[in-house]
């Protein structure tokens, strides 16, 4: 009996439901022929642009807002940031965010390569901003040049060998050991959240490039000491000496204690 | 006498009398062979191992191949050479210690002690002699000769320390100032200057006095941060410096008013400066006012303008001691 009563109401639902849908498209269908008038014309965005939008419209919009000024409380506005940020934050996935905490984290990407470009397209079209480098080999540069800015301008954060740090309130500067060149190259260029923005006139691009030569260059090299233990420095060093070695040292000698 | 006999007349003169001895194995037996043969494999391992230390340090791939080399031999080379150092110690303990339990006799021995204090008639007789050694001396009643030797004993003994006085200095003004002038442009660290269009909101530049060896200056080192729009309708100058920033610009001391480390740590969204050593935070829309961790003191702030060829300017030194607090200092 009960089940009868909800079949029977769950075929009401779905006709209904069809009827709403039919009448939509109708609707849809009859508002495009009375608007003729194509939206890339309107727009006057490429086609790469408009799936950018598309893509835009169901992703970005929530906390972006609809004309990219950004909605309070919820992200910044988009406007001017530039398709370099864009990639840094599509590409590595920080964007779409999962949820929201102290800063985005690192996590497969959720959009390929050839949306994450058409998204690019679309951010640029408001405000331009910082663009893609034009070079190819982005590890072009001086490696010991690289080195003297690296550690004046990122180690304090990123660590002497790029393995990243705390800052305040549980934000943290991430490790630089899965970035690539273009991640590495876009996050100076866009300053990323709590990152500082490292424009062309203050690391030319040569100099970008003598950075990204010396991070990858650390994160390919052996650690010619035996085990790096994160190469996070003399904390975690101590930590495995007086935990693992004088532990183990005090143990072997109760042990003796107790044969003898 | 034999040479057990020598050995046991020798623990009698001392007062030792062996109660109980027992060899752990007989001798000739196969236990006694067998302990023998651990040894010798414990003591032969020892000097393998040392060997094997020689011959890696000479023969192994040492050189890291960079770059690009990724994990290979040579990142094996330290870590052999500390298992070898520690295999061969290791060994040779464990050869003694098997040697000592397994082929030495067990012996239970008791020796006599005397009581803790001499007898009264030595005492007497050595507090005795003493005294008739100093009053043979004359050292009390010589008094130039008392004097004269303590005079060349006190200044014998401040020649020795003496040289250390050459350590003190005076620092004189020295922590009290930085290279910083009136009109002098702010370089990075490659000796460029810098225009205002150069940095856009957000960004931080470490810049430098233009100094001989300006770039290794370390206590003119400061921090230009160019604020964000939002940030600059929060900012709040410090009392009496309210025309230090230029527009969004600001500038301050970058060594920790706590310990002197670089607080380079910009997180440009919060416009909080942090310290790596202590976890000491400034907030840079603030005067730079300590907001968290052991400093107390605000980061010095330089006053900056941009001259008339568009390139920023220091218009004075800074206005208090950079760096951590000193005996001198008033504030």
């Amino acid at each position: 009996m009960r089940d009868v009563t909800r079949l029977a109401r769950l075929r009401k639902r779905t006709s209904s439901g069809l009827a709403l849908a039919v009448a939509l498209v109708a609707v849809g269908i009859g508002y495009s022929f009375a608007a003729p008038s194509s939206s890339a014309q309107d727009t006057g965005l490429s086609v790469e642009a408009m799936a950018g939008q598309e893509i835009y419209e169901n992703s970005c919009i929530t906390c972006h807002g609809a004309n990219l000024q950004g909605v309070e409380e919820q992200g910044p506005s988009l406007i001017g940031v530039g398709e370099a940020s864009v990639y840094f934050q599509v590409a590595t996935g920080r964007m779409p965010l999962a949820q929201h905490e102290a800063q985005a984290q690192r996590k497969t990407p959720v959009y390929d390569d050839a949306e994450v470009n058409q998204l690019m397209a679309y951010i640029q079209t408001y405000g331009g901003g910082p663009e893609l480098p034009a070079e190819e080999d982005l590890r072009d540069g001086e490696l010991a040049e690289g080195g003297e800015l690296f550690r004046l301008n990122c180690a304090s954060c990123h660590n002497f060998a790029g393995s990243g740090g705390a800052l305040s309130s549980g934000k943290n500067a991430p490790s630089l050991n899965q970035s690539s060149d273009l991640d590495i190259y876009t996050a100076m260029l866009s300053g990323p959240q709590n990152m500082p923005v490292f424009g062309d006139n203050q690391l030319t691009p040569e100099n970008k490039r003598a950075i990204i030569n010396y991070v990858q260059t650390l994160n390919e090299t052996a650690d010619p000491g035996g085990l790096s233990i994160g190469r996070a420095g003399p904390v975690p060093e101590g930590l495995i000496i007086w935990v693992v070695g004088i532990a183990g040292c005090v143990i072997a000698c109760f042990w003796v204690g107790t044969r003898s | 006498m034999s040479r057990e006999d020598l050995v046991t007349l020798g623990g009698k003169m001392d007062g030792v009398e062996v109660i109980y001895s027992e060899q752990p194995v007989r001798p000739g037996s196969p236990a006694e062979r067998r302990a023998e043969r651990q040894v010798a494999a414990a003591f032969a391992g020892a000097g393998l191992s040392a060997l094997a230390f020689m011959v890696i340090f000479v023969a192994w791939p040492w050189q890291v191949e960079t770059p690009g080399g990724g994990y290979d031999l040579s990142a094996l080379y330290t870590p052999l050479l500390g298992l070898m150092m520690g295999l061969a110690l290791t060994l040779v303990g464990v050869g003694v210690v098997l040697w000592a339990k397994k082929l030495m006799p067990y012996e239970v021995t008791v020796q006599d002690r005397h009581e803790g204090a001499s007898p009264e008639i030595e005492r007497q007789t050595t507090a005795a002699t003493l005294v008739a050694v100093g009053n043979a001396t004359g050292i009390a009643r010589r008094t130039l000769v008392k004097r004269s030797l303590g005079f060349g004993g006190l200044m014998l003994g401040l020649m020795a320390v003496f040289p250390l006085g050459g350590l003190i200095k005076k620092p004189g003004t020295a922590l009290f100032e930085t290279p910083w002038e009136p009109g002098m442009r702010l370089l990075t660290l490659g000796g460029l200057p810098i225009r205002p269009a150069d940095m856009r909101p957000g960004a931080l530049q470490t810049v430098f006095p233009p100094v001989e060896g300006g770039a290794r200056s370390s206590d003119g080192v400061a921090m230009l941060i160019r604020l964000l729009p939002n940030q600059v309708d929060e900012f709040r100058p410090r009392p009496g410096q309210e025309d230090f920033h230029w527009n969004d610009f600001v500038a301050y001391s970058k060594i920790c008013t706590h310990a002197g480390c670089p607080v380079s740590l910009y997180e440009q969204e919060t416009a909080r400066i942090l310290c790596p050593c202590h976890q000491s935070q400034f907030v840079a829309t603030d005067g730079a006012r300590s907001i968290f961790g052991p400093a107390t003191r605000s980061l010095p702030q330089l006053a900056v303008e941009v001259d008339a060829d568009g390139y920023f300017v220091a218009k004075s030194d800074f206005i208090e001691p950079i760096g951590p607090a000193f005996w001198e200092r008033s504030t």
